[in-house]
């Protein structure tokens, strides 16, 4: 036995362990004159390849880093990007983009054929990306994703090397917003063929052209930079040097992190978010992100629509999100998230408000669940409540299943059901479910994104709420009234009253999440839908 | 022994061999798909992006297919990271893991084996009782709140070491005395029990009655014996450190293996759920032929030959 080695090996660790603490204080602080932001993510960059990119965190950084036709401004306001120039023909079904010249990080130039070339990339079932579904609209994108039809066959041509022509099958009111997500940006060729399969898994096997380029990003590790692009075509109001990313998955450490001025930027759990919530740097941002129930209407109990209303009134919305949620999270107005679209400076969700559909009320639901179950001739409901199995998931349906048992009284027993993410997916879409916690995210700043789930025929519409004066709405936002911003608001405004006033779904709170932000850092935009962050303008204010 | 070797060897490819049969057809069960945007996918897309992963298949189908990738080097490709082949993600994430999983075991059966053998030598006086309380509160506490505890404590208030990173060997302290006190607290009672007893038997009484100085007695004859029962213990401790800890490496934000194993499964990513499973097997099924082979060095009494398990 070599004990002897052992023991020193392990005298070795700790002499060496103490020696290291003492030289551990290190000065090292960056030189003042850079422009540095330290930001944090809470989990790894997965991919870099916009056609294939699928989560926030990837998203993020490609619109960093890529430009596409528009960019995002505050409250989702279109802003140039490489598009100089916009034409729009009169039946609203042709765009075409004379584009500004610009440059790749390599030094190629960034032309229309980039964008045809990346679209068509994108749409190819080869590809297999999971945002495709977001051209539909474009001319014949469908039959191509579909397999119907090949990928040149495209509503989209490249006329020059600066001019870019889209026809679209339909008109698309909010087709300009998509613009402004990573899907649609432009990708070289050249680069995506000679990479291969190892396009956008590391920073080096990719070219941008947007405010940042990526380097130090090895596909799977924790820290990455972005560094200020100089090629790129509006680089004079870049006034980062470069953004470090780390990535801290516990909230505790990235706070610990920003209490020590190794991060400018803090996201918090909702426990920390409560003792810090008077602080000056403490900040939620709202997410176009609404939770809701969808109710089994193919179950005769839930097809009353006084047992659904009792339901939803049963609930004290404001004591869920700051008693139990307590991370910023506010109570939904509605479906549709607010901060999300306005027209003439008035918020959709506040205009589509209806009182009825998520207030809390006691004596009411008492009553109309009365009257629905003598409707229905029952005289006891046991509803299985299908929830995800987070913590906080479980949380709320704990929160959920004794406001409706003790407000209720004893002719319902709810059975909470909380199951992984992916198996609550799937019993909702097979439709075993009593009421499930569903969520829904918008990709754009339009109510359409979250109103479409609901019509009679949608793959998402798990419950199968079915209303004709609804359907028929949204058709009307989509066709006759598409080419008329204030009608089509009506239509979309009308639509959500009426999925509230019928309950056909029971919103309940709309997610934030707490952050804190050093005071010094000015000019960060931020956006609910879509894409998040766009540090463009951002700079350190010391 | 070079026989027994070659069988122990055959035995480990079958084991490995069931393990993945067994892990491929329960991971086929979980509901969903891999896909992370499937929330939002309508039922055609989905159809035909399993065509485009070959996931139309039938599951013995694409058993076959694996098997036969595996057979060649082959582990597949991640749904969460797309693109990135699972060899990759394993091995640049494996080395954060298993330094620490080394580190803290080596710290752990090293303090380990001086507070069982000093607790066992004075047992029974206020020694034994404080290396006794020690190993529970190391054995009961949860690594993560001493995680967390360490960190607070040691980094942000006193600033010894890093808050979290991952850069040199300061970044490493903290982690591997959160995983390492678990270790330590086990390694202490088995080393105390173990020694107890052989402090009270007879060639010990006669190592004295030579004159032995005390501490020869320990080093030379008590520690050697005690350490046979700590050997299986340290084997599948060291793999299940080495294979990472989720909770510790997100603490201190080390780029280890431990999460990408729980959100593989969470997220159906079955190339990675497959690859980690793998490796964890391997890393067990080796480590047992070495914990095995050990006890023929510390102990001649067993002998490999004669011992046909």
């Amino acid at each position: 036995m070599k004990l002897k080695k052992f023991a020193t090996a392990g005298a070795v660790m700790a002499v060496s362990a103490l020696t290291l603490a003492a030289c551990g204080s290190k000065s090292s602080s960056d030189a003042q004159s850079k422009q540095v932001l330290h930001w944090t993510e809470s989990s790894e960059l997965p991919s870099m390849d916009l056609s294939k990119a699928t989560d926030v965190v990837s998203f993020d950084t490609l619109n960093n880093t890529m430009e596409g036709l528009y960019r995002l401004g505050k409250d989702a306001k279109i802003e140039p990007g490489l598009a100089k120039e916009t034409h729009v023909s009169d039946d609203g079904l042709t765009y075409t983009f004379d584009l500004r010249k610009s440059k790749w990080s390599n030094g190629d130039d960034v032309t229309a054929k980039d964008f045809v070339y990346s679209w068509q990339r994108t749409v190819d079932p080869a590809t297999s990306s999971q945002y495709a579904y977001l051209f539909d609209g474009v001319k014949n994108a469908e039959a191509v994703m579909n397999g119907k039809m090949k990928p040149s066959a495209l509503g989209v041509k490249a006329d020059g090397d600066y001019k870019l022509v889209v026809t679209l099958d339909k008109k698309l009111p909010y087709f300009k917003l998509l613009m402004g997500f990573p899907s649609f940006f432009p990708q070289n060729q050249k680069v995506v063929e000679k990479s291969g399969n190892k396009y956008g898994t590391t920073s080096k096997d990719m070219v941008y052209n947007g405010p940042f380029k990526l380097t130090k990003w090895t596909g799977s590790n924790l820290s990455w930079v972005a560094q200020k692009n100089n090629n790129y075509w509006d680089k004079k109001n870049v006034k980062l040097d470069s953004i470090s990313f780390k990535v801290n998955k516990s909230n505790s450490t990235s706070y610990n992190l920003y209490k020590t001025n190794k991060l400018d930027a803090a996201s918090l759990s909702s426990e920390q978010a409560k003792q810090l919530k008077n602080d000056k740097e403490f900040l939620t941002r709202k997410n176009a992100s609404t939770f809701y129930f969808q109710y089994n209407q193919t179950k005769k109990e839930f097809q009353n629509k006084k047992i659904r209303q009792a339901l939803s009134m049963a609930i004290n919305r404001e004591q869920l999100v700051n008693k139990v949620l307590g991370d910023g999270s506010s109570v939904s107005k509605g479906l549709v998230s607010k901060g999300l679209a306005k027209n003439h400076g008035k918020d959709f969700a506040d205009e589509a408000y209806v009182k009825s559909g998520v207030e809390y009320n006691k004596a009411e639901a008492k009553k109309l669940w009365a009257e629905g179950m003598k409707e229905i001739g029952q005289t006891h409901l046991d509803i299985n409540l299908l929830s995800d199995d987070s913590d906080k998931a479980k949380d709320t349906t704990e929160f959920i299943q004794s406001s409706i048992e003790s407000t209720l009284g004893k002719s319902v027993t709810v059975h909470a059901q909380n199951v992984p993410f992916k198996t609550r997916l799937t019993r909702s879409e097979q439709g075993n479910f009593d009421m499930v916690i569903s969520a829904w995210g918008a990709d754009f700043a339009d109510p359409i994104s979250f109103l479409d789930l609901f019509t009679s025929n949608n793959s998402q519409n798990d419950g199968e709420w079915k209303n004709a004066e609804y359907d028929k709405l949204i058709q009307a936002s989509k066709t006759t009234d598409a080419g008329n911003t204030d009608k089509r608001w009506d239509d979309l405004v009308k639509a959500e009253k009426i999925l509230a006033t019928e309950q056909g779904i029971s919103p309940l709170y709309q997610q934030s999440t707490a952050w804190m932000v050093k005071s010094k850092v000015k000019g960060i935009i931020y956006n609910s839908a879509g894409v998040n962050y766009n540090f463009k303008n951002t700079y350190i204010k010391e | 022994m070079k026989k027994y070797l070659l069988k122990r060897i055959l035995y480990m490819a079958l084991t490995l061999f069931l393990v993945a049969t067994i892990t491929f057809f329960l991971m086929k069960l979980m509901p969903g798909t891999p896909y992370s945007n499937q929330e939002k996918m309508t039922p055609q897309q989905i159809k035909i992006m399993n065509q485009q992963y070959g996931l139309d298949k039938p599951v013995w189908l694409q058993y076959i297919f694996y098997i036969g990738g595996m057979l060649h080097g082959d582990m597949g490709t991640s749904f969460q990271f797309s693109n990135q082949p699972v060899s990759y993600l394993i091995s640049s994430r494996i080395g954060a893991s298993a330094q620490l999983g080394v580190q803290a075991m080596i710290f752990g059966v090293f303090f380990g084996i001086i507070v069982g053998s000093v607790a066992a030598v004075y047992r029974n006086t206020w020694v034994d009782t404080t290396a006794t309380i020690v190993s529970i509160i190391g054995k009961s506490v949860p690594n993560f709140v001493l995680a967390v505890l360490l960190q607070y404590y040691i980094s942000l208030k006193l600033g010894w070491f890093p808050i979290a990173d991952w850069g040199g060997f300061e970044y490493t302290i903290l982690p591997t005395i959160a995983l390492g006190v678990g270790p330590l607290a086990e390694t202490a009672r088995f080393i105390r029990t173990g020694m107890v007893d052989v402090l009270n038997s007879d060639y010990i009484e006669l190592a004295r009655a030579k004159g032995l100085n005390k501490f020869g007695i320990i080093y030379h004859h008590a520690l050697r014996n005690s350490l046979i029962p700590l050997v299986t213990l340290i084997g599948p401790y060291t793999v299940a450190l080495m294979t990472g800890s989720m909770v510790i490496e997100n603490i201190f934000s080390i780029p280890g293996i431990g999460e990408q194993y729980v959100k593989s499964i969470q997220t159906n990513d079955y190339p990675t759920i497959m690859g980690v499973t793998m490796l964890f097997c391997f890393g067990l099924v080796l480590i047992i032929l070495f914990t095995d082979i050990i006890y023929g060095i510390i102990d001649p009494r067993i002998r490999l030959n004669g011992n046909e398990d």
